[in-house]
């Protein structure tokens, strides 16, 4: 009985296996520019599904994690309200350097180029066990995001998109492998580039040897590569060491933002490769 | 055709569970590779082309909601449907050590192919950051595999029922 089927079976198994190697090899050719039909229509349908799970898992576990932290509510209130206090204390300053800066800026006639406008996104779909790092959102190009645009959360720089369809985008974490951001130490504007490295941290590679980064330095974009304005908080030194040979120091960064605990983001429309 | 048919739907149900509800109760931990599982199941059990389709299929899915490397998951995920195929001849595959460990192996296997894949094309060496995540992964997957074996049993089963029965319906 199996005999006569044997030749098509091994074609059509050879097709497949075919078709899988020359996807694979699309990598190559890059292709990955822009996102093709069937990849749009596959994320259409899978980021509101997600979406939807994802929010009744998501309340059932907040529930709890609410009640828990009711325990501690009154202390952490009293606290925050003390940290309230001096921040805006320091907002004060802020604005007054910020008047400042307009300011002289109109007096050396330097033309303004935070022509940035944002979109509010959330996140709708993600993977926290995958290798890969990566978060669906719920904005496409109807809303204007295009691939390369910057994200944002509250505290800092959350990634870049890599995929967009009508209405949802992929975004590439910057604790992913893939991530390469040009970077700078705020103090001291040592530059670098900060590659994720996994899990949840970064590492800020090729800083040299010689030049002086401190745990707790906070580390920026330097808005060099094209894609990230400059000034965006990346995140912070956590580890410098300088014991291993060879031309640069290992420099750990933990990001600014807990990307775990991502929901809500911001993406940046920003063109800065027309300005090229 | 009705396996055909219902192959997309499927698959993309099996990665939602795994991206929402899985992940939800692993609490980010050690996580369950339900495709993983599904894509030896289909291997081991059902016939080459309909075990590479569905691999296809579902690598697919997860190269687009997921993957950041076009087609790595439906490659990875055709070599091990592939390679269990080949074993299915030869072995007695309803065994549940034999489940678990086979699982295990091949869910370490798609690990290495993405240390193989970052060292090969981005010259990254990824291997000591994901070792052991990976090793927990693919240990808590093979565990679970044999429970997973026996539900897409039912569920083959249910759907080959139903396939047989469709003529007379109509």
């Amino acid at each position: 009985m199996a005999a006569p089927k044997r030749p098509y079976t091994i074609i059509v198994a050879l097709a497949l296996v075919i078709i899988s190697l020359i996807t694979f090899s699309l990598i190559n050719f890059g292709s990955s520019e822009k996102t093709g039909l069937l990849k749009k229509t596959v994320l259409e349908i899978a980021a509101p599904l997600e979406d939807a799970a994802n929010s009744a898992f998501t309340s059932i576990g907040l529930a709890w994690e609410r009640y828990v932290l009711l325990v501690g509510l009154e202390r952490e209130n009293r606290e925050l309200n003390a940290k309230i206090t001096s921040l805006m204390i320091e907002v004060n300053n802020y604005r007054e350097m910020s008047i400042e800066y307009v300011r002289l800026r109109k007096l050396m006639d330097i033309e303004d180029d935070s022509k940035n406008s944002t979109v509010v996104a959330r996140v709708v779909g993600r993977n926290r066990l995958s290798v890969f790092k990566t978060v669906l959102i719920n904005k496409g190009t109807a809303d204007g995001i295009n691939i390369d645009f910057p994200v944002m959360g509250a505290e800092g720089v959350a990634g870049k998109v890599i995929e967009t369809s009508w209405n949802v985008s992929k975004v590439l974490l910057l604790v992913d492998y893939n991530s390469h951001i040009d970077a700078l130490i705020q103090r001291n504007r040592c530059r670098g580039v900060l590659q994720g490295s996994g899990k949840s941290g970064c590492e800020l590679k090729y800083v040299q040897r010689s030049d002086d980064v401190r745990v707790g330095d906070v580390v920026i974009s330097s808005g060099l590569a094209g894609v990230f304005p400059k000034g965006l908080v990346l995140g912070k030194v956590v580890e410098v060491d300088k014991k291993e040979a060879g031309l640069f120091q290992r420099i750990g960064v933990c990001p600014a933002l807990d990307i775990a605990r991502l929901e809500e983001v911001l993406v940046i429309s920003t063109r800065m490769g027309d300005d090229r | 055709m009705i396996y055909y048919l219902l192959l997309p739907i499927f698959s993309l149900l099996v990665l939602i569970i795994q991206t929402t509800v899985v992940d939800t109760l692993s609490f980010g931990k050690a996580g369950l590779e339900i495709s993983l599982i599904l894509v030896v199941y289909a291997g081991l059990h059902l016939s080459v082309i309909r075990g590479i389709a569905l691999s296809l299929v579902i690598g697919f899915f997860l190269d687009c909601t997921t993957g950041i490397v076009p087609g790595f998951f439906m490659f990875s995920y055709v070599l091990i449907s592939l390679i269990s195929n080949t074993i299915s001849h030869r072995v007695y595959a309803r065994d549940a050590i034999f489940i678990i460990a086979f699982t295990f192996m091949c869910a370490l296997l798609g690990k290495l192919l993405i240390v193989l894949m970052y060292k090969v094309l981005y010259g990254i060496n990824v291997f000591s950051g994901i070792l052991y995540v990976s090793f927990l992964q693919a240990a808590v997957t093979g565990l679970f595999a044999p429970v997973f074996f026996i539900l897409f049993y039912r569920l083959e089963v249910f759907l080959n029922v139903w396939e047989t029965r469709s003529p007379d319906r109509l």
